[in-house]
């Protein structure tokens, strides 16, 4: 994959059901930091799938940031279904032993942190699970004692012989990302451009009007330096911060509108505006022009009189 | 309307633009009696096909402008956009919304991405 700047590659958005994820942390702060873009946190934790306060890998990206990083050449989609081969058995082998190498490691390193561990039960402690032990043991010599007076439910004399015991179980660790796999390769699968991506069937956005309307609303937005956020919890589009959101609140939010004729009425308006200034932000109308490809900006905030 | 002691500033536009008539009657008479504008001149603005209000907030000496609208009216990013340029481009102008109660809001429009006042 021949890149226009070859010094630095391109990041791999993997895109799956039309989304495009990414996996890697490494990648995830290089969006953030370099291209100033934040996307949301879409993973959960696998033994707690249901609480979604703190979520992780994949983050999931806004179609608008997808179609910039990719038409800025920092970013490539890759078909990710498809980079998923189906992998041979020597290669599900030599996985499987390292897994289980990997399993014995583990295993012995939490052996040796036990044994290291200073001894925390009291006399008293040990006093009383002795005796538990010593019950146990004349339960279980009673029990024998009756099985041999002839119970039915004595073992026959031509009882096959009992199974070999389990292989001891472990720990199987799924990484995050597949490139680790040999059956994963994506050098076949990567799409340069959102025209290719969506030749290849993989992508859509942006598909109409108000679609080319949003993408071009952000990049505008982001070109002036600024970070966007969904702009649900504000109705509107996107909020906008004039740098990370870790760091600044939010000054506007902002609404998309695709083209200098889409209706527009005064309710619409005071509804913003007002909503904007108890919220200490002012509302964005962000005019879009599909035959300039220009947007242009209203801020809106309550006068102040009347 | 034609009783009224403010008709006779607004004669020559509320006949041309009958559709805006009701807003800008409201919208002037609240400019001049209630918020007590001073200087306050009424112009043409026949790409939108209404009249604006210009004038003095009191205490101040720069020219502020009203563009007075319904609130069952439909209007557009464009239209918002030629209100700035007939009025050669204010870095800011007030939209006034009139509803049939009589009653009216005032909205603060800027041209640009113009941080909130602190």
């Amino acid at each position: 994959m021949a890149s226009t700047e070859a010094s630095v590659p391109r990041l791999h958005l993997r895109v799956a059901n039309k989304k495009a994820y990414v996996w890697d942390v490494e990648d995830i702060a290089t969006i953030r930091t370099k291209h100033r873009l934040c996307g949301v946190f879409t993973g959960t934790l696998p033994h707690m799938s249901q609480q979604n306060l703190f979520l992780g890998v994949p983050m999931v990206l806004l179609p608008e940031e997808v179609v910039l990083l990719v038409e800025n050449e920092l970013a490539v989609l890759v078909d990710d279904p498809n980079a998923h081969i189906q992998p041979s058995v020597p290669e599900l082998q030599r996985w499987n032993a390292k897994e289980k190498e990997l399993a014995q490691l583990r295993l012995a390193q939490l052996n040796a942190a036990i044994a290291s561990l200073p001894a925390v039960l009291s006399e008293e402690a040990m006093q009383k699970r002795k005796e538990r032990e010593l019950k146990r043991q004349a339960a279980a010599a009673k029990a024998a004692e009756a099985a041999a007076e002839g119970s039915i439910f004595a073992p026959p004399e031509n009882a096959p012989p009992p199974p070999p015991p389990p292989e001891p179980q472990y720990t199987v660790v799924i990484p995050a990302s597949s490139i680790s796999f040999e059956w994963y390769n994506d050098s076949a699968c990567h799409y340069t451009t959102i025209q290719s991506a969506k030749e290849a069937g993989i992508w859509e956005y942006p598909s109409n009007l108000h679609e080319r309307a949003k993408c071009g609303v952000f990049r505008g937005l982001w070109e002036q330096g600024m970070y966007m956020g969904g702009g649900i919890k504000f109705g509107g589009d996107y909020l906008v911060y004039p740098g990370d959101p870790l760091r600044y609140h939010a000054h506007f939010s902002a609404t998309v509108l695709e083209s200098p004729t889409f209706s527009l009425t005064p309710m619409e308006i005071v509804a913003h505006g007002r909503l904007g200034t108890v919220t200490k932000k002012s509302h964005l109308l962000c005019g879009w022009d599909d035959e300039k490809k220009e947007v242009s900006y209203l801020s809106i905030e309550w006068a102040g009189f009347g | 309307m034609q009783a009224h002691p403010s008709y006779p500033a607004l004669a020559h536009v509320l006949p041309k633009y009958p559709r805006a008539a009701g807003s800008l009657f409201q919208a002037y008479n609240d400019i001049v009696l209630v918020q007590e504008w001073t200087d306050v001149k009424v112009l043409d603005l026949e790409g939108i096909s209404r009249a604006a209000i210009t004038g003095k907030k009191p205490k101040t000496d720069a020219t502020s402008y009203v563009v007075p609208c319904s609130l069952a009216e439909t209007l557009s990013f464009g239209w918002l956009t030629t209100a700035f340029t007939l009025l050669s481009d204010p870095p800011e102008i007030f939209l006034a919304i009139t509803s049939d109660d009589a009653s009216i809001v005032y909205y603060k429009l800027s041209r640009g991405i113009v941080k909130p006042q602190v």
